[in-house]
């Protein structure tokens, strides 16, 4: 009975173990990414800095008034692991930095073709009025998009930069998630350990075969709590 | 405060900070308290570590990225750590590439597979 009791918690432990592979491999991957992720935003932010010049692209040039356009929503599972999920702050200003990023590719004749000069008076006034309500908005939230913070008229470079480091705080927010689910799978595997460990010594503490196996029952399972802690401040 | 999500923190060299902040992560609360920190030559290891103990004690930040030869400046303080939220994560600098040996969370799991465990 006890055989294959042990050897039951032994598959379950096997099984724990080679999940928290899996995540280790997986973290590991992730890890990779990012780091070419952000090498290529560095890569492209230089780029940027060559063509702009060298003080255009330095803190220096951080707006006085700074507001998150993303944000991580955190949810504490049942099994102890954080999820970690970015997403676009729930402020009008989200929405509307996708107008300024568009407003700055959109600079150049707003029709297309011929442009008719005569045209009534009335016609001319509509036409301005709807045209200035926008550009008002604009100046409003003209701070919101980062990228003005260092010109209207930026390289494309620092966007591929922008969009780069985009990806690379979405990624962040998974190995995030992924880092606090390796940790709680080694705590689990840790007590799933010391469990094997102690039933054993228990039972044989039981059977009454003295005193003295007991002592030395209890002072090995003190060395192994010292070791695991010892592990822990690691 | 629940509904709006929480910020993500950097303490960092001048490009990771401004990379990050082009992302859009960058937030100056009503104190003008920012979420991150240039890290540059003349910054001490003193201010390095209150900021980043200030981070951790704000409940609006759920991460915290950290480059990682800044990390290893306030090693103990990170090491001493141990909630899930904030998350610290350690990132790669432009100077000093990232060195799994050296990032807590993955020495802490490393920290399993010493033979005393297997005994």
């Amino acid at each position: 009975m006890g055989v294959s009791e042990s050897e039951e918690s032994s598959l379950l432990l096997d099984e724990k173990l080679l999940r928290f592979m899996e995540q280790l491999e997986l973290l590991e991957e992730k890890r990779a990414t990012f780091n070419s992720l952000i090498e290529q935003g560095w890569f492209s932010m230089s780029k940027a800095r060559y063509t702009m010049g060298n003080k255009q692209v330095s803190a220096l040039q951080y707006a006085s008034e700074i507001e998150p356009l993303v944000c991580v929503q955190t949810r504490t599972l049942d099994n102890g692991e954080v999820e970690f999920t970015t997403e676009k702050c729930t402020q009008t200003c989200s929405k509307e930095s996708g107008k300024d990023q568009r407003a700055i590719e959109d600079i150049g004749p707003q029709e297309e073709g011929v442009r008719r000069r005569n045209r009534p008076k009335r016609e001319i006034a509509e036409s301005t009025s709807s045209d200035k309500a926008p550009a008002g908005k604009r100046d409003h939230n003209a701070q919101q998009d980062p990228l003005k913070w260092f010109g209207v008229l930026v390289p494309q470079s620092l966007k591929h930069a922008q969009s780069s480091f985009k990806q690379v705080i979405e990624l962040s927010a998974e190995i995030a998630a992924l880092q606090t689910a390796v940790l709680s799978a080694r705590q689990e595997l840790k007590h799933s350990l010391q469990n094997k460990h102690t039933p054993g010594e228990r039972l044989s503490n039981s059977a009454g075969q003295g005193s003295r196996h007991n002592t030395s029952a209890e002072s090995k399972q003190e060395e192994a709590e010292k070791q695991l802690s010892a592990t822990d401040s690691q | 405060m629940a509904g709006r999500g929480k910020l993500i923190a950097v303490i960092g060299d001048e490009d990771t900070c401004t990379g990050f902040l082009l992302g859009g992560i960058g937030e100056l609360n009503k104190n003008r308290k920012p979420n991150f920190l240039v890290v540059e030559k003349e910054t001490s290891i003193t201010e390095i570590e209150e900021t980043f103990k200030s981070f951790l004690a704000r409940n609006d930040i759920g991460i915290i990225l950290i480059n990682q030869f800044i990390a290893e400046m306030i090693r103990h303080a990170i090491d001493a750590h141990m909630q899930s939220i904030p998350a610290v994560l350690e990132i790669p600098s432009k100077e000093h590439p990232y060195d799994a040996s050296k990032d807590s969370i993955l020495r802490r799991a490393k920290g399993m597979f010493s033979a005393e465990d297997f005994r």
